[in-house]
């Protein structure tokens, strides 16, 4: 029976870095290559052996597909491609491919700036890897081969996040990656048409979460940052360049704007620049609203946001700074911190994940006494606030979405494995299909019952009409042809145009059996009284008795003959073609039951 | 131990110390993390805490971790107690208990308080509801690797019956789990026999201790059972055992098993065959079969024969690279790998047109044939056999005399076939041709292979009809363009190779119109709509220049080519990666126009002041970094060949670059304007001479000194002594690291002999108020706002006698073991740590969702 089997590299049970293989009707597909930021060694990627295992990387797989540009889906990209090997193509959609090297070479930068760290790929290595990247177009149908089909669908969560589709004739699997199913303030809301794959691989990162909106979370930091200003602090928002940091930077301008505010808000770096070009670039990705209102106003020229000079930091009066790194653990947002720490009128935002042991860590987990380099202790009087922006779906979201898809089983990955197993539940129960929840290393195998398309001539479709059977989508009805298997397709055709296309010569396929009757009189006569009795049985039928002596009903051919053994016995011989085996063997049935007496 | 692994446990050991400030933090976080009120910690957390407990135990036997430290073992006994503890943290016991087990003495502590049995045990979680969790099976046999070091863990797993669930957990539905399994019992099989033996074994008598015998036996019934997936179990650690273990009784385990293992290769009922060659590999690698090489080579052989094309390739390959290979079995592995090409080359000829690669009565090629011409199987087994073909040609020293002229002609043939431009009429030959039409994975192979056999010669006849493939890959539009990227870098081998030998005869005329015809397919390749070609363009061009520039035809071709132009006006592509690309390629172009001795006279465009004002304009204004470091990194290549003209000049110029780079947004630009900095120093001293100087100066000393000193005034006026201060305190570390030791560097120059400091930071008593200050500012680090350029607060960088005086003065050592200490802010302390992971508890659950 055809399968499908996932196993999770990464991601299976736990939110880190996603990197899912699937194998579908003899394809091998990678799902995602994150990267775990956590760590520093070999553990911050997946472990790549498994696939190496089962020989060349590229001879293996026959695609990587990256869902969006965040670093957990894409960050192992250049090392699985530049420094492990895997040579053939890789598809992401193209504001993906245009912004996913800002990240990894703003990673980059963390990364080598460290010391001793070794086996990292250079700048060299993404540019080549982004070389090998095939961009795709939204619900364009992309061939990978022959077999193998993908096609993007619009996710929402960030600029240019895809869901795929993965086709391999009739089997199909549908991967989510992070999704949206809300509309935010620049992006839209994550859609896919009623596919029915055989799977779904849904992100579950809220699985048990209904979330409050995200307007309030929205109103909440725009409150925070009032407030400050209007005491006269400032405000740190430590950001990573791309993302996150856009979706701010709107919110605060609409904010200013409305609110006339003159408090000077800042941009640290020069990347910002080229993170709203592409936004810009990409507007036809972003939503409504901001598509709408381009023409009149670019909802990423801020009027309001400016430039940053180291220099401003040590400027009077309040401010708003947008500083990178996101977790304070170097460069500009580490430096503004230290100097604005020790005054309580100020505030630190941080909008996203910290890994431990660093400074943004250390302060969420309210710690307020931090010993810096030279074992100088800062003490931290600001106030430190947390704000989760992340764009997923919650409980809600995910139901929404299978209710769309109609997928025939559901795997969930990138989630806990507790608050998986309570979707996992709900899904079952509410759309009665299997759902899954492998953890990393473990493969899922998913049966599938491929109903196979059959194409049908026109002109056996036509000739079927003429004899009433008109076709209807609600009336299934049986139909007979001959199927051919020819250029990796099923036909229904005629038995002639078959045998004209293949050219084949006719072979006429006949079944014969003998029948003894007992009947002492001659054989012509034994042959009238046969016909006079098949005449009288079958009056739908047209029988027949022929000049030399034969009966015919149909196509069926009855001869008579005596026995030679004994004369008073006649052997009826009975032939019939395979199409009118019911018929024949109706008649043979009959005619052994012997002739009627009546019969003259 | 030598001093240097002394050295490295001391630094360690420092590093990863139970300090008393951890000591009294450990109890906290144990106690937290038993908890089941508390929210899991983060993973991360825990892994880390594992590896600090491994560097703690690592060169520590004794007891007094877990002695000094109760709440270890009251922290095991507290999660066993759990009804129901959280996997993650379950797990996180186990593989803890197995570290701290690791050493025989913390072993008995451990087995004293019956934690070891309660935990790895019948009893213990293996019969538990949470044993269903892979992150539960997997800590339980890391915990047992982890303490798998001395007899009595040894004995406590045999004796315990915890083998028997290392077998079963082989078959693991866990990839991870599966693996990890089959790594243990190898380690465990090696540890057996290695510490419990007493006596060489001899294969008559094989008496293996019992822990061994136990592995060994379970191994054996394996490879007899009738199911596949046990076999492949017991080939998956033999190959891992053979591959990791070279001792001389891996010799008297293969010879009990080598029978079963050869009934393999004819076997079909049970289907192994793929997992063959690796096994026989690491055999035929291990050195210690010398009794029995004959019978092993007599197995490869028969394996050669047996396994498919594709099962054999890997095999075939490696045993080539084996020296001790006996002829006749290279002779067959040759086979194996030529076989495909042989029959590619023999479908695309007329009859008795070519000869074969291979006599055909070597071996028969009815399998190799029907593989190529079924539709499946083609493309795989080409590529396979292609990424063999270029691992073995891309060893430095070949082991065989490949038919390099034959293989160039199978992989041209390949490559039409692909590109369509070859359809032969031989059955065989147009299938191949259909199946590969357009086949980019067959492309990219057979351009990788075509790209290593340029090093070979031998192939010089054909170079004409090469280069026709190879330009029409170049020419069609329907090249794919990473299949276009393989093509270029094949080309450029092979144009290297083709100069070679036009230099040695005089196909001048063939070479000529090869290059015009390269550089006007690279001509319409630049005007490419699609930037990865327009950029794989460009870094051919480069390549190209790297390797012929001192060729006549070569320049000469390129020069009277549109490319140069083409090239200049791709420095305002809209794509930064381009424009970087560009700028290396202009770079370079410099290098034969106006850079070479004799400047060819073609006009106005290739004036060496244009182009320096080209790229110093892409320096200041391009509003993205990778050209900006490409200009840099080409000033740099400029000044290192002594391009920039006079020292005059150079002076000049290197100014005007410091003073745009210093500002850039971009660290690694500003990285780069600093080993420009550096190259230019060093250049400036070996003009101008090393300072005589070998003294502390004295004042009057120092005026001679500073006037005759004329690197010193170069410096200044070219303002490298403000950058260099300046970027002291730059807040990414690397340059503030980069320009320490560029200043360094000068320090030794300048002061070779020195009288070492007693104090850190006293201020010396020549230090005028400015420098006093710079002192100062430099020891905030990256803290220090508004650093002074030239004027403010007194400090003149321009001036020779303060900056000599700021070198001499300043601690530059201190701030260089300052800014080395660590480069980035991440906490990787353990005290940090375990500081980090108590302030989670409770705060935690509300921001650990969000990775994104």
């Amino acid at each position: 029976m055809p399968e499908i089997k996932v196993t999770p590299l990464g991601a299976g049970q736990d939110v880190g870095r996603s990197c899912i293989l699937v194998s579908i009707a003899g394809k091998n597909v990678m799902l995602d290559c994150g990267m775990h930021m956590g760590y520093n060694d070999d553990r911050r990627f997946p472990d790549f052996s498994y696939i190496t295992q089962n020989g060349r990387l590229t001879d293996f797989l026959d695609c990587v597909i990256i869902s969006h540009f965040h670093l957990d889906h894409c960050g192992a990209l250049p090392y699985f491609s530049e420094m492990v090997g895997y040579d053939g193509p890789i598809y992401m959609t193209h504001p993906t491919k245009a912004i996913c090297p800002i990240l990894l070479e703003d990673y980059r930068k963390i990364t080598v700036d460290k010391k001793g760290e070794t086996n990292f790929f250079t700048s060299q290595m993404i540019k080549d890897c982004m070389k090998k990247v095939v961009a795709v177009h939204l619900h364009q149908t992309v061939q990978v081969d022959e077999e193998l089909e993908i096609k993007a669908y619009y996710a929402g969560h960030v600029l240019g996040a895809a869901m795929f589709q993965i086709k391999v004739g009739c089997e199909s699997v549908v991967y989510t990656g992070d999704y949206n199913m809300t509309p935010d303030r620049h992006l839209g809301a994550a859609w896919i048409d009623k596919c029915r794959p055989d799977l779904l691989i849904s992100e579950s990162t809220y699985a048990t979460t209904i979330r409050d909106s995200k307007r309030c979370r929205e109103r909440d930091f725009l409150k925070k940052v009032h407030e400050t200003v209007e005491r006269g602090g400032k405000v740190l928002i430590p950001v990573f360049a791309l993302g996150r940091a856009q979706e701010l930077c709107i919110l605060l301008e609409t904010f200013w704007e409305r609110m006339n505010l003159k408090a000077p808000i800042y941009f640290s770096t020069g990347l910002t620049e080229k993170a709203n070009h592409y936004y810009k670039l990409f507007i036809t990705w972003t939503n409504q609203k901001i598509r709408k209102t381009f023409v009149q106003r670019n909802m990423f020229e801020f009027k309001h946001i400016k430039a940053f000079d180291r220099a401003f930091a040590d400027n009077p009066g309040p401010m708003v700074v947008f500083a990178t790194p996101g977790m304070l653990h170097a460069g500009q947002s580490l430096q503004i911190f230290r100097k604005w720490a020790g005054n309580e009128k100020n505030m630190v935002i941080m909008p996203g994940y910290c890994v431990q042991g660093t400074v943004g860590h250390k302060i969420l987990s309210g710690q307020r006494k931090l010993e810096m380099e030279g074992r100088q202790i800062l003490e931290v009087k600001m106030q430190v606030e947390y704000m989760s922006f992340s764009a997923h779906a919650d409980a809600k979201g995910i139901m929404q979405l299978i209710r769309q898809a109609e997928p025939r089983n559901v795997l969930l990955v990138h989630g806990e494995a507790k608050k998986m197993e309570f979707l996992k539940q709900k899904i079952e129960q509410e759309f009665h299909v299997s759902c899954y929840m492998p953890a990393n290393g473990e493969t899922t195998t998913i049966f599938t019952n491929p109903s196979i398309p059959v194409d049908i001539s026109l002109g056996l479709l036509k000739r079927e009409t003429t004899i009433g059977l008109v076709p209807d989508v609600k009336k299934p009805k049986l139909m007979h042809g001959t199927l051919i298997m020819k250029d990796n397709s099923f036909r229904l055709v005629s038995p002639e145009q078959a045998l004209k296309e293949l050219g084949l010569a006719e072979h006429q396929l006949r079944f014969t059996c003998r029948v003894h009757i007992q009947d002492p009189r001659k054989e012509h006569e034994t042959v009238l009284r046969v016909y006079n009795h098949l005449k009288g049985v079958l009056k739908d039928y047209s029988v027949q008795h022929l000049p030399d002596g034969s009966i015919t009903v149909e196509s069926i051919l009855i001869q008579a003959t005596a026995h030679s053994e004994d004369q008073g016995t006649k052997v009826l011989l009975v032939s019939w073609t395979y199409q009118d085996e019911e018929l024949g063997s109706y008649l043979t049935s009959l005619l052994k039951k012997g002739l009627p007496q009546s019969t003259a | 131990m030598s001093r240097q692994q002394a050295w490295f446990i001391a630094r360690a050991r420092h590093r990863f110390a139970m300090t008393r400030e951890c000591s009294l933090l450990l109890p906290h976080v144990c106690a937290a993390l038993a908890d089941p009120r508390q929210p899991g910690s983060d993973d991360t957390c825990l892994e880390k805490l594992l590896d600090w407990f491994r560097e703690l135990t690592k060169f520590d036997p004794t007891v007094e971790l877990v002695q000094n430290n109760p709440c270890l073992t009251e922290f095991i006994t507290s999660v066993l107690a759990l009804p129901e503890p959280s996997p993650s943290i379950l797990s996180f016991t186990l593989r803890l208990a197995g570290i701290l087990a690791a050493s025989e003495n913390r072993f008995q502590h451990l087995q004293q308080e019956k934690l070891l049995v309660r935990l790895f045990g019948r009893d213990g979680p293996l019969n538990s509801a949470l044993w269903e969790d892979a992150s539960v099976r997997s800590g339980w046999v890391e915990g047992v690797h982890s303490m798998m070091h001395h007899q009595p863990a040894l004995h406590f797993l045999c004796d315990g019956g915890g083998i028997d669930v290392i077998f079963t957990l082989q078959g693991d539905p866990s990839l991870f789990v599966a693996s990890a399994a089959s790594q243990l019992l190898v380690h465990m099989l090696t540890f057996s026999v290695e510490s419990e033996m007493t006596e060489p074994l001899s294969t008559k008598d094989c008496d293996w201790p019992a822990c061994a015998q136990m592995i060994i036996k379970h191994i054996e019934d394996s490879l007899q059972s009738s199911s596949s997936s046990h076999i492949e179990q017991s080939l998956k650690l033999l190959t891992s055992l053979f591959g990791s273990c070279r001792a001389t009784w891996t010799e008297v385990l293969w010879l009990g098993i080598a029978k079963q293992i050869e009934s393999f290769l004819t076997e079909e009922t049970v289907q192994v065959q793929h997992m063959l060659a690796n096994l026989l590999l690491r055999i035929a690698w291990s050195p210690v079969f010398c009794d029995t090489k004959g019978s092993i080579w007599a197995l490869v052989t028969s394996a050669l024969e047996h396994l498919t094309p594709v099962q054999a390739g890997p095999l075939a390959v490696g045993i080539l690279r084996i020296p001790e290979c006996p002829q006749d079995v290279r002779i067959q592995a040759l086979t194996v790998l030529l076989q495909p090409m042989d029959c590619i080359l023999r479908a695309a000829s007329q009859p008795l047109e070519y000869a074969g690669l291979l006599d055909e009565s070597v071996s028969d090629p009815a399998t190799v044939e029907s593989l190529l011409s079924s539709k499946s199987s083609c493309v795989n087994l080409l590529c396979q056999t292609l990424a063999h073909l270029e691992k073995l040609l891309s060893l430095i020293r070949l082991p065989v005399d490949l038919p390099y002229m034959s293989l160039l002609r199978s992989l041209m043939t390949i490559l039409q076939f692909c590109n369509g431009f070859l359809s032969p009429a031989s059955p065989l030959g147009s299938t191949i041709s259909r199946i590969l039409i357009n086949c980019f994975r067959v492309q990219r192979s057979a351009l990788d292979v075509l790209a290593a056999l340029s090093k070979q010669k031998g192939c010089d006849t054909l170079l004409g009809s090469l280069f026709d493939v190879l330009l029409a890959y170049l020419e069609s539009p329907n090249t794919n363009p990473t299949v276009l990227k393989k093509t270029f870098q094949a080309t450029s081998k092979w144009l290297v190779r083709l100069q070679e030998l036009s230099c040695s005869n005089t196909q001048w005329q063939q070479t000529k119109k090869i290059l015009e015809d390269v550089f006007l397919v690279l001509q319409k390749r630049l005007y490419s709509p699609c930037w990865e070609v327009r950029d794989s363009s460009l870094e051919f061009l480069t390549a190209l220049i790297n390797c012929l520039k001192d060729q006549d035809e070569f320049r000469q071709s390129l020069l009277s080519s549109e490319v140069p132009r083409l090239t200049e006006n791709l420095l305002e592509d809209p794509e930064s990666y381009v424009r970087a690309s560009a700028v290396t390629a202009v770079g370079h172009l410099a290098f034969i126009t106006c850079f070479a001795p004799e400047s060819p006279a073609i006009g106005n465009q290739y004036n060496k002041e244009n182009i320096v004002a080209k790229l110093q304009e892409i320096l200041s204004t391009d509003p993205e970094g990778f050209p900006r470091r490409a200009v840099i990194s080409i000033f740099t290549k400029w000044l290192r060949q002594g391009c920039t003209g006079q020292l005059e000049d150079t002076e000049r110029f290197v100014s005007r670059v410091i003073q745009t780079v210093e500002h850039d947004l971009d660290w690694e630009v500003r990285l780069g304007g600093l080993e420009l900095v550096e190259v230019f120093c060093s250049q400036t001293f070996r003009q101008l001479g090393h300072p005589k100087c070998t003294y502390a100066p004295l004042s009057s000393v120092v005026t001679s000194y500073i006037n005759q000193n004329e690197s010193l005034h170069v410096f200044c006026r070219a303002k490298v002594f403000s950058f260099l201060f300046q970027s002291l305190c730059d807040y990414d570390k690397p340059i503030g690291q980069r320009a320490c030791d560029v200043l360094l560097g000068l320090r030794y120059t300048f002061y070779p002999v020195r009288t070492l400091k007693d104090s850190q930071g006293a201020e010396d008593s020549r230090a005028g108020p400015s420098i006093a200050w710079l002192q100062r500012t430099l020891r905030q680090g990256s803290m220090a706002q508004n650093f002074p350029t030239d004027g403010d607060n007194g400090v003149d960088f321009q001036d020779p006698e303060s900056m000599l005086l700021a070198l001499d003065i300043i601690d530059l050592e201190d701030l260089h073991d300052g800014l080395n200490k660590s480069s980035d802010h991440v906490e990787k302390s353990p005290q940090s740590l375990l500081q980090d992971i108590l302030a989670t508890v409770g705060t935690i659950e509300e921001n650990e969702a969000d990775c994104y």
